[in-house]
């Protein structure tokens, strides 16, 4: 299903390639090459796309988390963006060893999404808050409050855009090639994807936390603590929302700054939803998502002259299309319908 | 040394009232919504291509007004492709939504630099704002003329779009099934309102209400198109909904609550050294306060109702009333 989403994302896209004045063809190849081909250690596109995956890839899982609980949080953005404060603050107002510091740094991040994340969930399980709402005014608070901290109380001097002070070197987590900022961060989140797999399948309180969002009633009746588990899954989604924030900072800008999460939250969810809410499929479709933006950056706009906002396009109408696989069994019945009229109209014998 | 009344004038207020508009208009059209029981989250798009779709047709067609409408039946094009794929095939609200608004955060910017040369933000002279109109006998009042007269035709029309919804929600058959099917789809169901019609009828409204507020932005407020050009109004507009209960005229004050605060906060950057982020965060932390107290009043009632529903069962066996007692 996601496969045909896919391809039925870009076949219609690629009108709107024909509509810039490119072929579809050649533009998509060379949004494919330039968005996961790899040539060269120091010209690796792929390492871009992976770099610029990492914190879909977590957001994703962080929504995964979310959605497999039972709550449709889209907190994710808010999540990230203060778990991405608390790591940037850590990463220079304190003073600690080497690899102590990036750990505490992400350890704080964690706590603070989780703590944002545990919020709408304690609101929607005792007051039945609808978490979609209570999320979509926490990302909005949460926004503003960095803006504040990053224009007021943090802000590093009097340039035009405001960010925070640069971290320092012990707290930076480096990246293992020249290129691009690709380090120990997508390793992290591969160790994240794997974790929130074998917890959600293999242990109790994955199970609990399956249950409380597949069948509250079921989960109530087989005594499992449905409401604890609901609210600790909220608080995971938020940790790990959280955690892709403290690797963007920590990793990525060295730094807070005004538009540092342009999407990510979204664009995680939607890969989410596009993998069915997988936490394997989640990881793959955000990198590929990662890729098409970057194919679509440097393989549409440079190369074939479309607009690279073609690439976020393709993406809304993968989901508008893996949405809606209601409108695709509909006409598939259709066709059979038609197809078994043509077969029955037709002579007997000519049917083998 | 600025106070509060000396900040508060009548050209604050004017500001606040044209900032407030595009946030009335996306946050009426969420409350239509909401009372028919569709959760609608692409105000934001919906906004934004009215905002594009009515600055183009006004540089077509040459007249802003026109411009204006086309942005209106585009918008309300929008909402029946929205129903549409909701009702038809029963697609994921939410995800509609998303993918909406995403696909129209990106795609103007893609037609915008396809069709209209390769520029961040787009305007050509040619194009006129929506004129100020004084209103005839308003503007002989010193303060209130003002505050209140020679805003633009889309100001005028919040204002009386949100008497309208009042009035159409409130006092026509039409809004009382609206309010049947948000309250309960299946009684409504039951006594023959047609479900799919007002779920229909309810977000086309929505759309043109949305599309009219962004073409407020594109060209009411400014003359030009630039990428991301609502900027999260329409989630502001969502939000002023929600702490509006979805009533139009508490949409309209609390509308105006968001744009005054945005004024306030323009003013406190340009004036002053306070943090101007910190008057936007009020109306946002309010309406968490209040979707938290609308809660409580609800887990509140139901607990009163256990509670009397309690004590009447205990009491029919033994006629002594136990006083007292834990309601557990």
């Amino acid at each position: 299903m996601p496969v045909l989403a896919i391809v039925a994302g870009m076949s219609v896209a690629s009108v709107f390639i024909l509509m810039a004045g490119a072929n579809p063809l050649s533009a998509y190849a060379d949004m494919f090459r330039t968005g996961f081909g790899c040539s060269s250690l120091d010209r690796c596109s792929l390492i871009t796309t992976l770099q610029l995956g990492t914190p879909l890839v977590l957001t994703g899982i962080s929504a995964v988390v979310a959605f497999r609980s039972g709550l449709f949080s889209i907190g994710q953005e808010g999540q990230l963006m203060l778990g991405g404060m608390m790591a940037a603050w850590l990463g220079y107002a304190v003073d600690l060893p080497p690899v102590i510091h990036p750990f505490v740094a992400i350890l704080a991040a964690m706590l603070v999404g989780g703590i944002y994340g545990w919020f709408p969930g304690v609101l929607k399980v005792k007051l039945g808050v609808n978490e979609i709402i209570s999320t979509i005014v926490l990302n909005t608070i949460a926004h503003l409050f960095v803006t504040y901290l990053i224009n007021f109380p943090l802000r590093a001097d009097q340039s035009t855009t405001a960010y925070s002070p640069v971290i320092d070197d012990t707290a930076k987590l480096m990246p293992f090639t020249s290129g691009a900022k690709f380090g120990p961060g997508f390793i992290l989140a591969l160790l994240v994807v794997a974790i929130v797999s074998i917890r959600l399948w293999r242990t109790t309180g994955g199970y609990e936390e399956r249950m409380a969002g597949q069948a509250p009633g079921f989960a109530l009746y087989g005594g499992v603590p449905r409401d604890f588990a609901a609210i600790r899954g909220m608080f995971i989604s938020g940790a790990i929302a959280g955690l892709a924030g403290a690797i963007q900072a920590l990793g990525v800008h060295y730094r807070m700054l005004d538009g540092f999460s342009v999407g990510l939250g979204f664009d995680g969810l939607t890969a989410a939803i596009l993998a069915q809410v997988h936490p394997i499929g989640t990881a793959l479709v955000a990198i590929f998502f990662a890729g098409l933006r970057q194919g679509a950056q440097i393989g549409l706009q440079f190369s074939s002259d479309v607009p690279r906002e073609l690439g976020g396009g393709i993406i809304a109408l993968m989901i508008l299309f893996v949405s809606a696989d209601r409108l695709f069994r509909a006409n598939i019945g259709r066709f059979e319908a038609a197809w078994q009229r043509v077969q029955a109209a037709r002579p007997k014998r000519e049917v083998v | 040394m600025d106070t509060l009344a000396d900040l508060l004038t009548p050209d604050l207020i004017r500001s606040g009232i044209r900032l407030a508009t595009p946030i009335i208009l996306s946050a009426l059209g969420g409350a239509l919504c909401h009372r028919a029981g569709v959760l609608n989250l692409a105000l934001e798009g919906k906004m934004l291509m009215g905002a594009f779709i009515g600055i183009l047709a006004a540089f077509y067609l040459g007249n802003t007004y026109a411009g204006v409408l086309v942005a209106a039946l585009a918008g309300g094009l929008l909402g029946a492709i929205f129903a549409y794929l909701y009702l038809r095939f029963e697609v994921n609200l939410i995800i509609l939504a998303i993918a909406i608004n995403l696909f129209i955060a990106e795609m103007t910017v893609f037609f915008m630099r396809t069709f209209l040369g390769d520029v961040g933000t787009w305007s050509d002279p040619s194009i006129e704002q929506l004129p100020d109109i004084p209103l005839p006998l308003l503007d002989q009042i010193p303060v209130l003329g003002r505050i209140l007269s020679g805003h633009n035709a889309i100001v005028y029309f919040s204002w009386l779009a949100s008497i309208g919804l009042f009035v159409i929600l409130f006092y026509t058959k039409f809004g009382r099934h609206v309010r049947a099917v948000g309250e309960n789809q299946e009684a409504a169901e039951t006594v023959g309102i047609n479900v799919t019609q007002v779920q229909v009828f309810a977000l086309v409204i929505s759309g043109m209400l949305c599309a009219i507020g962004g073409a407020f932005l594109s060209v009411g407020h400014l003359t030009l198109f630039t990428r991301n050009l609502t900027n999260g109004r329409g989630w502001i507009g969502l939000t002023a909904a929600l702490f509006a209960q979805d009533h139009p005229l508490a949409v309209f004050l609390t509308g105006s609550f968001f744009g005054l605060a945005d004024a306030f906060a323009i003013r406190l950057q340009t004036t002053t050294n306070v943090p101007p982020n910190l008057v936007q965060f009020i109306p946002h932390v309010l309406t968490l306060v209040a979707l938290i107290l609308v809660a409580l009043r609800v887990k509140l009632r139901e607990w009163l109702a256990r509670r009397a529903f309690r004590l009447r069962e205990r009491r029919r066996p033994a006629a002594v009333q136990p006083t007292g007692l834990s309601p557990r």
